[in-house]
């Protein structure tokens, strides 16, 4: 056609990427897209069940039930098509579904972990029971849910919980020289009372910017320019997109459950001594007795690998593994390699069990 | 993981014949994404020791507890007015709303505690309705003369 601008002037090129390097800024993408129900609500809480796509008799009997951190979006497990561990995991014949915590409000401030783990989860677990017409299940815990799924399978796991899967999970706090976090939350230099006393319920923002901080250049420069400079790939766009989304989407922290994070885990490390108490129980991990996969991420920064490895010789669990992958916090799960290393391990461990 | 740990692309400052096998055009930016790259790398490892300092810590933590109390006075003054505002107008507080939320949160509990019992319920009546179906049919059973619609009294509807 002529007349019309050719493509490859530097002029159209410089224009085509500030639209594309906008877009990606500013919009969000598309995720969570694997269909799903809401099959349980409390508060803000919500169970989701994801529509099989496998028939009944070749699916797996024991459902999954997946809970991630408090303060972050459960949708990184679902994060984009092709990229979900959510949709692989349903495509593999399991019956998932996913707890959602929501988003708490200034009524939530007083939600400790406590209530998630002996009000919230039995509950969402007795429905995903009836839902699935199965009176065992299999329970994946991520991060902050690592500990929520280890409380939960301490106190409440009895013969129904068949197997528990941890990622990345931040158990042991005895550690303080590889903890970074435990230094920054130390009780000479943060007030805990004074941050919540102020604002209720620990801001997203905050809790953002913590774990941005730990490595600032990376994560305020270096992804930046590595955007710029891979502007013209839409794969690598689409992947950036999708992941800056999920990492702006920030949710705050309940009051209640940040005190103990800080006060109980971090600075006293009271779950791995047998010391932790919720509603008068001791959580004894000594009591877990499901079939165990603990799967550390080797260069994670968040929870370094010496905070989940001592669990294994707390459980009294016959059938426990221990899975080391490459990668970090989030990536060994939603990184580019998660569908060739962690979700097949996942997949080939749970699926020996769950029949 | 953070969108920088996506893969990229490292210029190598090739030229002339090694180029033209490479099929990629001489990009004269290469040497200065090399040099930035490397710079990248140094500042990246002297930040992450930073923050992991005591030092780090101290003045993250002094940075936030002035801000904490500095803005304490400011926040307690709004909140304060805006509570005498809203009662000065007959509406609803912050407090009042989380006070209903709370109850709200009970009342579904309540709920969620009857729809348990009430699947329990229907469970036991599920195993029980077949077992009673395979029962030999015993000895007839008398008519139940009660059961039967009383006769319309005059007048009734």
């Amino acid at each position: 056609m002529a007349g019309a601008p050719v493509l490859t002037d530097p002029y159209t090129l410089a224009v085509n990427r500030l639209k594309t390097l906008s877009k990606v800024m500013t919009t969000r993408a598309a995720i969570a897209q694997t269909p799903k129900e809401v099959v349980w609500t409390l508060n803000k809480a919500k169970l989701y069940r994801y529509v099989p796509v496998v028939p009944k008799e070749k699916r797996h009997r024991t459902p999954l039930l997946l809970v991630f951190a408090l303060m972050n979006r459960p949708y990184i497990l679902d994060l984009r098509p092709g990229h979900s561990f959510v949709e692989y995991m349903v495509k593999n014949g399991y019956d998932v579904y996913l707890l959602d915590w929501g988003v708490p409000g200034p009524e939530d401030k007083n939600l400790k972990f406590d209530d998630y783990t002996l009000e919230y989860m039995p509950r969402a677990i007795r429905k995903l029971k009836a839902v699935s017409g199965s009176e065992e299940f299999s329970l994946l815990g991520w991060c902050i849910g690592a500990i929520l799924a280890t409380i939960y399978a301490a106190l409440r796991g009895g013969d129904d919980l068949r197997n528990l899967i941890l990622l990345t999970a931040p158990l042991d706090f005895s550690n303080k020289e590889s903890l970074t976090f435990a230094r920054w939350v130390d009780e000479r230099y943060f007030d805990v009372d004074k941050v919540l006393g102020a604002f209720g319920n620990m801001p997203g923002e905050m809790i953002d910017y913590g774990a941005k901080a730990l490595k600032p250049v990376e994560n305020y420069i270096g992804s930046y320019v590595k955007l710029w400079e891979n502007l013209g790939d839409p794969r690598i766009v689409e992947a950036w997109h999708a992941m800056n989304t999920w990492v702006t989407d920030n949710v705050p922290l309940a009051g209640g459950a940040f005190r103990q994070l800080i006060v109980d885990l971090y600075r006293n490390d009271k779950l791995m001594s047998g010391e932790f108490v919720i509603r008068g129980e001791h959580v004894d991990l000594n009591r877990i007795r499901a079939n165990l996969l603990t799967v550390i991420a080797e260069s994670d920064h968040i929870t370094p690998p010496c905070q989940s490895e001592p669990i294994m010789s707390k459980v009294s669990s016959r059938d426990k593994e221990l899975f080391r992958v490459n990668g970090g916090h989030i990536g060994i799960m939603a990184g580019s390699g998660a569908s060739k290393h962690t979700w097949p391990h996942v997949n080939g461990w749970l699926g020996a069990r769950s029949k | 993981m953070h969108p920088a740990e996506y893969p990229c692309a490292k210029g190598g400052g090739k030229m002339g014949d090694e180029q033209a096998r490479d099929g990629k055009p001489f990009d004269p930016m290469d040497p200065w994404r090399g040099m930035r790259d490397a710079y990248l790398d140094v500042w990246a490892k002297t930040m992450v020791e930073a923050v992991n300092s005591e030092a780090y810590a101290q003045a993250s933590g002094a940075i936030l507890d002035s801000y904490l109390t500095a803005s304490s006075p400011f926040r307690e003054a709004v909140e304060k007015t805006m509570l005498k505002v809203l009662e000065q107008l007959s509406m609803p507080s912050r407090a009042d709303f989380v006070s209903l939320a709370e109850r709200m949160t009970n009342v579904e509990m309540r709920l969620d505690d009857m729809d348990a019992k009430l699947d329990s319920i229907l469970q036991r009546v599920s195993k029980t309705a077949p077992a009673e179906r395979m029962k030999p049919p015993s000895a007839p059973r008398q008519r139940n003369r009660t059961a039967k619609a009383a006769p319309k009294k005059k007048g009734a509807r």
